[in-house]
């Protein structure tokens, strides 16, 4: 089943199109990976989804409905969550704050208690800081409170932009760790990379971004066993 | 000498909250919306001037006058943020403030076709002796005056760090993309702090008027210029800055006045900010305002 | 043509030299409140040359926009590195400034047996070159658009060169104008000697026309509106101040429909405008529009 359908979408700025028509899909309950160089259009496509770009012509439809062109706010009703490119945490405000703030639209008081709660045990970090102005985090925190701050919504796809961008090898690992749970957990996701070695380990289908139009779609192992895509994103060497 | 220098102070601090609240409504739209609303002083002399019709039409009483003063204010603030900065919010800032200026405009003509008269009376606050500190006097109304600033912080502080409205603002106020992604609608939020501040410029309005028992059209430029001033002052975009700077400028404006009188009392202000602003003082240059 | 027609093309004329001078600070990426400030100036320095010393009414003209050049080039030295609305605000303070200094302003002499001269708050009156030497209010009105026919013309020519060129990507990418080598102080210092200059001009024209001004002329209300026309009228092309300034003085104020009503009118359209051109009516689009239409 496909909660997320995107078809021909064009966005552009000004008269700059970044986006020249992609199409693409996300099946119900998968971990799928959008793979390509800088400026091939990632972050615009992610941004579009969420609704703080316009696309130009196209549709995007979430669980059936066409998402195109709503307020971001909007969508994140409807049940999708981005982590944005550089984690975007609100640095003056608290840990717990940031996370309250993902929360916002929700009503359920002890729901959302009880879910912050469920984010301190997964991230036990967090824990330690919740009471510090996240522009004091490191990478590696930010990038979990930017996680956690998105799944306080209870998202039923969760949208990640880069989220391996500037972080320790360690810490890589430990995010890509977290995705594989949260897909236990039911949640879908959709991520953009660079990394392509860690995203084979999870991913379980990948699309290829070039110049702003999908260029390749299918499977780790077709993707692995692509001459041009190895060498371009994989290194020559053998993994 | 210490004498006249302790009551200008004291009468400095009385206009010097007016300033501020001014300058806290400012800095609310300034801060958030990252524009300057030039016609923040117009609204509050429309709410002032409804005021005063309703006075001299049915005789209203004080309390309903701050009401209807407040009312005013919030209802003129709505319309200038519907035409002026809705259209603008990812456009251009200088585009939004000749908006809101031509607004202003048109707020002024509209008191003087309403209530044609230059001048009304407006019934006085407190009608009584000024309140005796040993040999000082603090006036009654800039009692009232700093009482109502501090009501105003007390109210903001309270607003922004305890309720899931301020944390809205706060988060809009420093990542207004990720406000937006964590489900936060960001243009109800303006349009709330737009009233929120419309609102703490009527009360402003309403002492002022109430204070010196008389209203003429040119409360919305002093109004926007002293605002402006206290704001730029006290640091753009920071609140306690705005109050910083409003109770500065009443008490540069008391001493000043006292020994140079009242032109040079103004030119004093302008000039201070504007060594400021050319000194590039640290402080002042908090937000960018591009 | 009537008196009063001749009045209201007159003032059109006469805030064209404003407008225009708040239009160039804007395309240098500048937004001044306080071109007033300059226009008072060259109407104060103007008035004072031919009514107190007897000065020709050209060479008092030259030397009030001199004096406005220089007054706007030493405002602009510490100021304009400031962004934004923190320029904004140093000019608006430089301006009122300068309307306290004007209300201070005391400048008597005895001339044909009366006290004539800038007496503060009580303005100066008697600024009256024009009528001594007999010129008619059309005669004038001639002489205004001829200046500003001259102006325009160097506004035209200096868009289509290089200068124009430079000028334009100063206000709109300041950091890659640097980066291709383009000193943006100097470029901005320039044109606010152009602008004070330019304001100072507009001043004279305005004081030997009304032969009495008064600080109360040169207050905010008008630097906004200057900055108003400018943008209403477009950024485009230096005829979109000029739009600006006929549709507020000459349709709304000339038109006598909106009697009363000209400034709700007036700030109405411009508000409902600006939402659905941001730039003003004669923008950069439109300008592009209009040469490929009609070249």
């Amino acid at each position: 089943m496909s909660l997320l359908q995107i078809q021909d979408v064009v966005t552009a700025y000004g008269k700059i199109e970044a986006l020249k028509g992609a199409s693409l899909e996300v099946a119900q309950g998968s971990i799928t990976c959008l793979l390509g160089p800088n400026g091939a259009g990632k972050t615009t496509l992610m941004m579009t989804v969420a609704g703080i770009l316009k696309p130009r012509k196209g549709s995007i439809l979430f669980a059936g409905e066409d998402i195109a062109g709503r307020a971001p706010h909007d969508i994140v009703t409807r049940g999708v969550a981005l982590v944005p490119e550089n984690r975007l945490v609100f640095p003056g405000m608290t840990v717990l704050e940031n996370l309250q703030a993902g929360a916002y639209q929700r009503n359920d008081g002890k729901a959302v208690a009880g879910d912050l709660e469920k984010m301190f045990t997964r991230f036990p970090r967090l824990k330690e800081r919740a009471a510090q102005q996240a522009g004091t985090l490191s990478g590696g925190e930010q990038q979990m409170l930017a996680v956690a701050r998105a799944l306080m919504s209870r998202p039923k796809l969760l949208l990640m932009d880069e989220p391996s961008l500037g972080l320790a090898p360690l810490v890589v690992e430990e995010i890509f760790r977290i995705i594989a749970e949260l897909h236990k957990d039911g949640v879908s996701i959709f991520f953009v990379e660079q990394n392509a070695h860690m995203a084979l380990k999870v991913a379980q289908h990948f699309y290829l971004i070039e110049q702003g139009r999908i260029s390749f779609s299918g499977t780790p192992g077709a993707l692995a066993e692509d001459e041009v895509i190895r060498r371009a994103y994989l290194g020559s060497a053998q993994q | 000498m210490i004498a006249d220098l302790i009551q200008n102070t004291l009468d400095g601090l009385g206009i010097g909250a007016a300033y501020a609240l001014l300058a806290l409504g400012f800095t609310l739209i300034f801060g958030v919306l990252r524009r300057a609303n030039l016609s923040y002083g117009a609204a509050i002399m429309f709410g002032c001037y409804a005021a005063t019709w309703a006075h001299v039409n049915f005789g209203a009483g004080l309390l309903l006058l701050a009401l209807i003063t407040v009312a005013g204010a919030v209802l003129a603030g709505a319309y200038v943020e519907r035409l002026c900065f809705a259209p603008h919010r990812q456009g251009s800032a200088i585009a939004a403030m000749v908006a809101s200026f031509a607004v202003w405009m048109q707020f002024e003509e509209l008191a003087t076709l309403v209530m044609p008269t230059h001048l009304y009376a407006f019934p006085a606050l407190y009608e009584g002796a000024p309140l005796a500190l040993g040999p000082y006097t603090l006036r009654i109304d800039a009692l009232a005056m700093l009482g109502a600033a501090f009501a105003a912080c007390v109210l903001l502080w309270w607003t922004l760090y305890r309720t899931r409205f301020g944390l809205a603002v706060r988060a809009v106020v420093e990542q207004p993309d990720a406000a937006a992604l964590a489900g936060i609608n960001v243009p109800w939020v303006f349009v709330r702090v737009f009233a929120l501040a419309s609102a703490i410029g009527g009360v402003a309005g309403y002492l002022v008027v109430a204070s010196h028992g008389q209203i003429t059209p040119m409360l919305g430029m002093w109004s926007t210029l002293k605002g402006l001033l206290a704001m730029m002052l006290g640091g753009l975009g920071s609140l306690p800055g705005a109050v910083v700077g409003g109770l500065a400028l009443g008490l540069l404006e008391a001493h000043s006045q006292w020994f140079l009188g009242p032109q040079l009392r103004d030119l004093i202000a302008y000039l201070l900010l504007f060594v400021l602003l050319a000194a590039r003082v640290p402080w002042m240059n908090t937000r960018s305002a591009s | 043509m009537d008196e009063y027609t001749i009045g209201v093309l007159t003032n059109i004329g006469l805030f064209s030299f404003v407008a225009l001078s708040a239009y160039l600070l804007l395309i240098a990426g500048e937004l001044s409140f306080g071109q007033q400030a300059f226009f008072g100036v060259g109407a104060y320095a103007g008035g004072m040359l031919t009514a107190l010393y007897g000065w020709p009414l050209p060479l008092a003209a030259a030397a009030a926009m001199a004096l406005g050049a220089l007054a706007q080039f030493l405002v602009g030295l510490p100021t304009l590195r400031l962004r934004g609305l923190y320029f904004a605000m140093a000019t608006l303070a430089a301006a009122e400034m300068a309307r306290i200094l004007f209300e201070l302003f005391h400048w008597r002499r005895v001339i044909n047996g009366e006290l004539a001269g800038p007496d503060g708050t009580q303005g100066f009156r008697g600024i009256r070159w024009v009528f001594e030497h007999g010129i008619e209010p059309i005669e004038y009105l001639a002489m205004v658009y001829g200046l500003l026919a001259v102006v325009l013309a160097g506004f035209l020519f200096v868009e289509r060169s290089r200068l124009g060129a430079t000028l334009r990507s100063v206000g709109q990418d300041p950091e890659l104008a640097a980066s291709v080598g383009i000193d943006i102080q100097r470029v901005k210092l320039g044109v606010a000697a152009a602008a004070g200059a330019l304001a100072a001009l507009g001043g004279v024209l305005y004081a030997h026309h009304n032969t009495y001004i008064e600080p109360r002329n040169f207050d905010i209300m008008l630097g906004v509106h200057s900055l108003a026309y400018a943008l209403i009228g477009g950024l485009g092309t230096a005829f979109g101040p000029l739009l600006g300034v006929v549709l507020d003085i000459g349709a709304l104020e000339g038109s006598r429909v909106f009697h009363g009503y000209r400034m709700v009118a007036f700030g109405g359209l411009v508000a409902v405008l600006l939402v659905f051109r941001p730039r003003g009516l004669l923008d950069e689009r439109m300008v592009r529009w209009l040469r490929t239409r009609f070249t």
